[in-house]
């Protein structure tokens, strides 16, 4: 198993090195930083130039517009290598991972409630859409996941902000949360700012495993072990939950690994919709910024978190299932 | 004379399809003497299987029943959920057609074994783990101690049937149903599984109700037959009476179809012409009307009734033609 | 011969037609019993002959401005209200609608196009081919697709084309798996090997044998395709990275919106809304086709 997994990891880093190369070349090649300095300060002289040039590291040869992309990108590899990932253009003087730290503490304060929320309502609407087929739950539920799934993130979001922000007037409190005044923060008070960006956070996530799990699980009630099981004089729940249940779920937690990943790297819209200081919102001012380290930071964070869960979904494949051994 | 195990009383199962009603069975009634062999034979589509899930009430639940089936003294028909259970397993026991995807693949075969033990006796799981294990070696699985702990996949075929019918006869049920259990195995392999299907018989008393389309499986093992035919029983009687001295049509044209060791020489295959009833629209007369050498006008017009032949009752059979068979059967022979 | 012909009429009559009935007409049969579907499809068309007929309609033109009538919610004069320049919404929206429709129909052209061709090549020609492709595909997945999209988008984004050249960029994926698990699965058939035995090349054996047997699920992607895309496209101009004015795409009304939501919140709720229900037209017809073409998956249901 330890062998399996180290080849995977060995077989994903060409792609991640593919893939971050290209996102380096373009993020780094959209704007000229030095350009923009020289812009953005028209009266400065050029000991402050220099001096800006050296705070942001623009001088150096990952920055530094004149070297090629490859060499820079080789030159930004070097240094991620050693767990040097630059200085921030845009935000602040902080090292780029110590802001990503922060961001990405407050991104699991959302992901990880909205994880549990997203599988154990998937699984139930799921399983109990399956076992009750073609009723009206069932087409009720089906119908609903519909919707969820058409519906854009933004807009459900907007939505949510419309019927309890101005409709019902601040059940919620709309205002953006401060993570400085986390401290001061009532446990109620930080339930109150994270329950609207976590359902929206869930919808679409749970209309779409909803009908995976369906879709599962009717596969499996079909089945002719699940005769059996009814054969041997099984209570119906006994039958959906010790027989059918396990066997449904053994699909279900690739996508449950994905989908944590997915969480875990920060949502761009619901984040930035609730303006919830995590990662999504920083990586939009940063790729508007032109934020070359803290993009490539995010992006290579991602990246990781989704390889990583991937494999981790792979090896739990193998325990759920006798079928596969890995080896 | 004894109380029958299971008696099927003018049993009727039909399905709604978007094409209109199936009517898979009509009006079938027969009964299993305790300890017996009953087999039911027909093609797919003859209503077999559904006569045997209806026994377990596992048949779809969109299904219309009608008619009764009596078994230890009530009709199963009209029993709750709760009781049916009780008899799932423990009175009557089920193996299915194909061992492959019969035993729940997640699950070791030992624990699959000893739940069924569980469901219905007060025991610990360890004491149902080791009767899990002696139920394996009484199937003829060998090394029971270590394949208890081993997975479905880990198994062949007819080791996987030998399972479910270990876990069968956990319970020491009254009836065996037996649906299919050799059609998706090897030849060399069905004989054995058979073997070890008359050997779990005699050593828990069992009636056993085999449903098989394949006569040859029928002809070494069954003490009677019921055959099948588009929802309808075609003819009944001991396994000698129908195989030797069939009075049916259809019962014949399947004989004559079958390749056989003893038959003599030079003889040819007969196969039936045509092709089974369609279910959603079946022939208005005798449903095996369109596809009978013998058949007149009367048969397309009406279904024959399910007639005795001979005088103790024990042979019946659905013919319009019954009473000119003998002759009609000597004629086709000569030609 | 007249007898002949007058015999399969009555036949017909009596539905006992002895000409099989097309794969095509038996796929609309079972499609037409798909209500839901048939109820979206035909929504679906309404709203988008909507798009283009109401702007004829409309007394107001897209751009034009009217200060007297600046922010103003929903009234007869305006049915969706207007904007802070005093534009008619309505008009707008229809505007912005054409363009998300627009955009749908090139990603889903491109994708189609694409995703065929290279999923046909990995799951005929396997091997390398197969290897390089797949690897293509992870690629993309490594990264997600909206962090791709956005970085790519502040580079070569803003016009409604270049936004939809993106969005195809990564919207061929789907397409792709499912051509290659078809042509996987379909190379090995009987008719394929008679085929080949007949001596036809990887090229007609390709287009004339093996495609066609796959249209029905590409179909059925497309329509999926086209309503993610409508997805991609408003999330990537909501977060302004995809169409930019002067040009209008739902997105971009709800971006423009989202400030006045707690004054007028009818801007950013009516086109939200259209947006919901072109995309939620769109799954249903999907999943219709998937059950008309594939009438396994209705029987396991029964």
């Amino acid at each position: 198993m330890f062998a399996y997994a180290a080849r995977r990891i060995l077989a994903t880093i060409p792609l991640l090195i593919v893939a971050t190369l290209g996102l380096f070349a373009l993020e780094s090649s959209v704007r000229d930083p030095v350009a923009e300095l020289r812009v953005s300060c028209p009266r400065c002289d050029q000991v402050a130039f220099d001096r800006l040039i050296d705070l942001y590291d623009l001088d150096k040869p990952v920055l530094d517009l004149s070297n090629p992309a490859e060499s820079r990108y080789v030159a930004w590899l070097g240094n991620v290598i050693t767990g040097d990932f630059g200085s921030s253009t845009s935000q602040g003087e902080n090292p780029v991972s110590d802001t990503v730290f922060t961001r990405a503490k407050n991104t699991m304060i959302l992901a990880i409630p909205a994880f549990f929320v997203i599988a154990s309502l998937a699984t139930f609407l799921g399983v109990f859409s399956a076992v009750r087929q073609y009723s009206k739950t069932d087409y009720a539920i089906t119908g609903l996941s519909f919707l969820g799934i058409a519906m854009p993130t933004f807009f459900f979001g907007l939505f949510l902000q419309v019927f309890w922000g101005i409709w019902f007037h601040d059940w919620f409190g709309m205002r953006p949360f401060f993570t400085s005044q986390m401290h001061d923060d009532s446990f109620v008070d930080l339930l109150k700012s994270i329950t609207l960006p976590i359902v929206t956070l869930t919808l679409v996530v749970v209309a779409t495993e909803s009908r995976f799990i369906r879709a599962s699980m009717l596969e499996v009630v079909h089945s002719d072990y699940i005769r059996t099981a009814r054969a041997k004089g099984l209570s119906e729940r006994k039958v959906i939950f010790k027989h059918a249940l396990r066997n449904a779920m053994i699909p279900v937690v690739t996508i449950w690994a994905l989908d944590f990943s997915a969480l875990l790297g920060g949502s761009v819209v619901t984040e930035s919709i609730f303006s919830w200081p995590g990662l999504g919102p920083l990586l939009l001012t940063a790729i508007f910024a032109a934020d070359v380290n803290m993009v490539m930071a995010i992006i290579l964070l991602i990246s990781v978190l989704a390889i990583g869960f991937n494999l981790i979904a792979d090896l739990l494949y193998g325990v759920l299932d006798p079928r596969i051994r890995i080896s | 004379m004894t109380e029958p195990v299971i008696s099927f009383d003018d049993l009727s199962v039909s399905f709604p399809t978007d094409d209109g009603m199936v009517r898979a069975v009509r009006n079938v009634s027969f009964d299993v003497e305790p300890g017996e062999v009953m087999a039911v034979v027909g093609e797919s589509g003859s209503g077999k299987s559904v006569t045997a899930l209806a026994a377990m009430r596992l048949h779809p639940g969109s299904a219309e029943i009608t008619g009764e089936i009596r078994f230890g003294g009530r009709d199963l028909l009209g029993i709750g959920e709760k009781e049916m259970r009780r008899v799932r397993g423990n009175g009557i026991a089920m193996i299915f057609q194909d061992p492959m995807t019969a035993l729940n693949p997640v699950m070791k075969v030992g624990a699959q074994i000893a739940e069924m033990v569980l469901i219905h006796d007060d025991v610990s799981k360890k004491e149902a783990w080791t009767r899990a294990a002696d139920l394996l070696e009484s199937v003829g699985v060998p090394e029971p101690g270590r394949r208890v702990k081993q997975y479905p996949h880990e198994f062949s075929g007819g080791m996987r049937q030998r399972a479910m019918i270990a876990m069968a006869i956990a319970n020491g049920p009254d009836l065996l149903i037996a649906d299919e259990p050799t059609t998706a195995l090897d030849v060399t392999i069905q004989a054995q599984v058979l073997e070890v299907m008359k050997t779990a018989q005699e050593a828990t008393g069992a009636a056993i109700l085999l449903i098989t389309h394949d006569l040859g499986v029928v002809a070494g093992i069954a003490d009677r037959v019921v055959v099948m035919y588009g929802g309808r029983v075609f003819e009944s009687g001991s396994a000698d009476q129908v195989f030797y001295r069939s009075q049916n049509p259809y019962t014949r044209g399947l004989m004559s179809s079958i390749p056989r060791l003893d038959a003599p020489k030079g003889e040819r295959l007969i196969p039936i012409p045509g092709t089974p009833p369609n279910v959603l629209n079946p022939p208005s007369g005798c449903a095996f009307g369109p596809r009978c050498t013998f058949a007149s006008d009367s048969c397309h017009e009406s279904h024959a009734e399910l007639m005795s032949v001979g005088f103790d009752g024990t042979h019946r059979s659905r013919c319009h033609k019954l009473a000119e068979l003998p002759d009609l059967f000597a004629a086709a022979e000569t030609r | 011969m007249p007898n002949t012909a007058i015999d399969l009429h009555q036949l017909e009559a009596e539905g006992l037609s002895i000409k099989p009935k097309s794969f095509g007409r038996q796929t609309w049969e079972r499609f037409r019993r798909h209500r839901l579907a048939m109820i979206a499809f035909v929504i679906l068309v309404l709203l988008i002959s909507s798009f283009w007929i109401v702007p004829i309609l409309s007394p107001y033109g897209v751009r034009e401005i009217n200060i007297q009538d600046a922010a103003q919610g929903v009234s007869w004069k305006h049915p969706f209200g207007t904007d802070p320049l005093g534009r008619d919404l309505m008009t707008r929206t229809m505007e912005g609608a054409q363009v998300s429709i627009y955009i749908a129909a090139v990603v889903a052209l491109i994708s189609t196009a694409i995703g065929t061709f290279l999923g046909a090549l990995a799951g005929y020609f396997g091997k390398w081919v197969d290897a390089l492709v797949n690897q293509m595909i992870n690629l993309i997945l490594v990264v997600p697709a909206l962090v791709v999209l956005l970085v790519v988008g502040i580079k070569f984004g803003g016009s409604v084309n270049q936004v939809a050249f993106l969005v195809a960029l990564i919207s061929w994926i789907t397409i792709a798996r499912i051509v290659r698990g078809l042509f996987f699965q379909l190379k090995e058939a009987d008719f394929v090997q008679a085929a080949r035995a007949a001596g036809a090349g990887p090229g007609r054996i390709i287009f004339r044998h093996i495609l066609p047997n796959a249209m029905g699920p590409v179909l059925v992607q497309i329509t999926l395709v086209s309503g993610a895309a409508i997805i991609l496209e408003s999330t990537l101009s909501f977060l302004g990275l995809g169409v930019t004015p002067p040009d209008t795409s739902l997105g971009t009304l709800i971006a423009e919106s989202k400030g006045f939501i707690d004054v007028t919140p009818s801007r950013v709720l009516i086109p939200g809304s259209i947006l919901t229900l072109l995309v939620l037209c769109l799954n249903f017809l999907g999943d219709g086709l998937r059950d008309a073409l594939d009438p396994a998956t209705r029987k396991t249901r029964q």
